[in-house]
């Protein structure tokens, strides 16, 4: 006897099974076996320094919820780091030697047990009507269930944070991953951009040549143009991908980003009049300097407003909010377009992945790859139905008390 | 007479579509197809512009560009290519005009023109 327990409180506290429901069982073992009426366990909150009720099992269960670490029968447990045993004839107040505590009030046996190692995890807290008297086999046998549990709660602890360090490692290493990918893909379409683009240009320049030399004559000129056509648009793809790899090159100012968004808008004015967007500013004036390539910048507002403009195509709003929010500059851009489809959600910063007919799909990779070479971060807030807002935040210029490294 | 200027580019099918349109301008155009191949034509030979590619195998264009302007400082260079950032790095120094590759030759012939015309007055 007693190493049925132990062996039986061994197993459950090394289950698989969540801690609430391992100490649900170790609870009601517990009950059982010193045939008491209630048992709870609480467990420790190192920060606010309180104890907490996790479980209780048995009849009557109206035990306090919490106990400071000074206060009751538990207080006085986990102070002492020495169980509390109290048995007698009548029944226990509300106060007891000068301890108040409601939770032992009409009982006869009370125990109350420190569950601790080096470190203090809870306490267990075991109730009967009936007095009883507690052997010194039961006391050891109490002391070692409760080190087996403090030892149970630790091992959780570490686990769950094991399980939330392993995560967040893994989330790490999957936008390592990711923005890698973009970056061999980059550089892989730049060097073949670069062969593509000269024997495209000759095809594009004879044709031109020949479309000349042709004329008018309507037998072949459909044809002709059809291919001047296509190689001005791959030429357009080319000059994007040479773009979105073009790491070198940047020309830093300070720069106003009020005043680079409201270039991009107005060379998009007509397209926002034609489709029936409106264009909602709602920009903080006099903001502090970022440290920008004006150019590379203009680029990220002009490719997020063409895919606006095109979500947006039976119209709509445009809404552009800038803010000046610590260390950063932030912009949001939402439009009111319908949003992205969750399941092509994780492919839009791919370079070359369109839902569009003649997109080259490199939009907003190269506005990842600005905003990234800018020290800024980009956000996609996907409103299913609705629209999409896209959040960039760019750090304020250094001289302009910007603090980042 | 006609100007006399030199087309240097490792490709030969740009080369020559340079040579056609150029000829239509009415200009008279040398060809080299690579950096050593455009300084000895230059030794041997006056010229009134070049218009030079910058990435080409062995000697890149930027190396000839350096070597023409320290013999003939006088001799105007259009760097052609598809980098566009090119424009901001050697838009300060040497070459006299940038254009950006494209099968649409516009920008190249007006820019030409407007560095003959200027050197004419
Ligand atoms: N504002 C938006 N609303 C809805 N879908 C969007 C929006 N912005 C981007 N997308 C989706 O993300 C995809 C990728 O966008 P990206 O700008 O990279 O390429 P693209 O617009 O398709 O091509 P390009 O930019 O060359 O015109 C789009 O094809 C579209 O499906
Ligand atoms: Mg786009």
């Amino acid at each position: 006897m007693g190493y049925d327990i132990l062996s039986k409180i061994i197993e459950f506290t090394d289950s698989e099974e969540a801690l609430e429901k391992r100490l649900e069982d170790v609870a009601a073992l517990l009950i059982s076996f010193f045939a008491f009426d209630q048992c709870a366990i609480y467990l420790f909150d190192q920060e606010k320094k309180i104890l907490i009720l996790a479980v209780e099992a048995g009849s009557k269960q109206e035990g306090q919820r919490v106990y400071r670490e000074d206060e009751g029968l538990p207080g006085l447990a986990i102070k002492t780091g020495k169980p509390v045993f109290i048995t007698q004839f009548g029944r226990i107040k509300d106060v007891w030697q000068g301890i108040a505590d409601k939770s032992a009030s009409g009982f006869k046996t009370v125990i109350c047990h420190p569950v601790k190692d080096d470190i203090l995890y809870g306490a267990l807290y075991m109730r009967s009507m009936d007095k009883k008297i507690i052997s010194p086999k039961k006391k050891k046998l109490l002391a070692v269930i409760a080190l087996q549990l403090a030892t149970a709660i630790k091992n959780y602890e570490c686990i769950v944070h094991l399980t939330d360090a392993n995560k967040k490692m893994q989330d790490m290493q999957a936008r390592l991953v990711h923005a890698e990918k973009l970056l061999a893909l980059g550089e892989m379409a730049a060097t073949l951009a670069h062969e593509i683009r000269n024997p495209l240009m000759s095809i594009g320049g004879f044709t031109k040549r020949l479309q000349q030399q042709l004329g008018a004559d309507p037998s072949h000129s459909a044809y002709v143009e059809r291919i001047v056509k296509e190689v001005e648009r791959l030429e357009k793809l080319m000059d994007g991908i040479v773009r979105f790899s073009d790491k070198s090159g940047y020309e830093l100012s300070l720069e106003d980003i009020n005043n680079i968004i409201e270039e991009a808008a107005q060379f998009f004015e007509d397209e926002f009049k034609g489709s029936g967007i409106a264009v909602v500013r709602d920009m903080t004036p006099d903001m502090p300097r970022i440290e920008a390539d004006r150019q590379q910048l203009k680029l990220v507002f002009n490719n997020l407003m063409a895919n606006a403009i095109q979500a947006m195509a039976k119209g709509g709003t445009l809404t552009i909010q800038t803010r000046h929010e610590d260390n950063w500059i932030v912009t949001e851009m939402s439009d009111t377009g319908g949003g992205i489809d969750i399941k092509i959600m994780s492919n839009i910063f791919n370079p070359f992945y369109t839902t569009k007919e003649t997109g080259t799909g490199l939009g907003l990779a190269i506005t990842h790859t600005i905003v990234t070479n800018h020290k800024g971060i980009i956000e996609v807030n996907n409103n299913m139905g609705v629209g999409v807002t896209f959040v960039i935040k760019l750090p304020v210029a250094r001289e302009q008390g910007g603090n980042y490294e | 007479m006609n100007e006399k200027i030199l087309v240097v580019d490792d490709e030969e099918g740009i080369r020559l579509l340079y040579k056609e349109e150029l000829m239509d301008e009415g200009l008279d155009v040398h060809l080299a197809a690579s950096g050593e191949e455009a300084l000895a034509k230059l030794e041997k030979d006056k010229f009134d512009l070049i218009v030079l590619d910058i990435k080409m195998p062995g000697m890149d264009g930027i190396e000839v560009l350096r070597r023409v302007k320290e013999r003939w400082k006088n001799l105007p260079v259009i760097l052609s290519t598809a980098y566009h950032h090119y424009k901001q790095e050697f838009g300060t120094w040497a070459s006299d005009a940038y254009v950006v590759k494209s099968s649409d030759l516009k920008e190249l012939k007006t820019t030409i023109k407007d560095i003959l015309n200027t050197g004419r007055k």
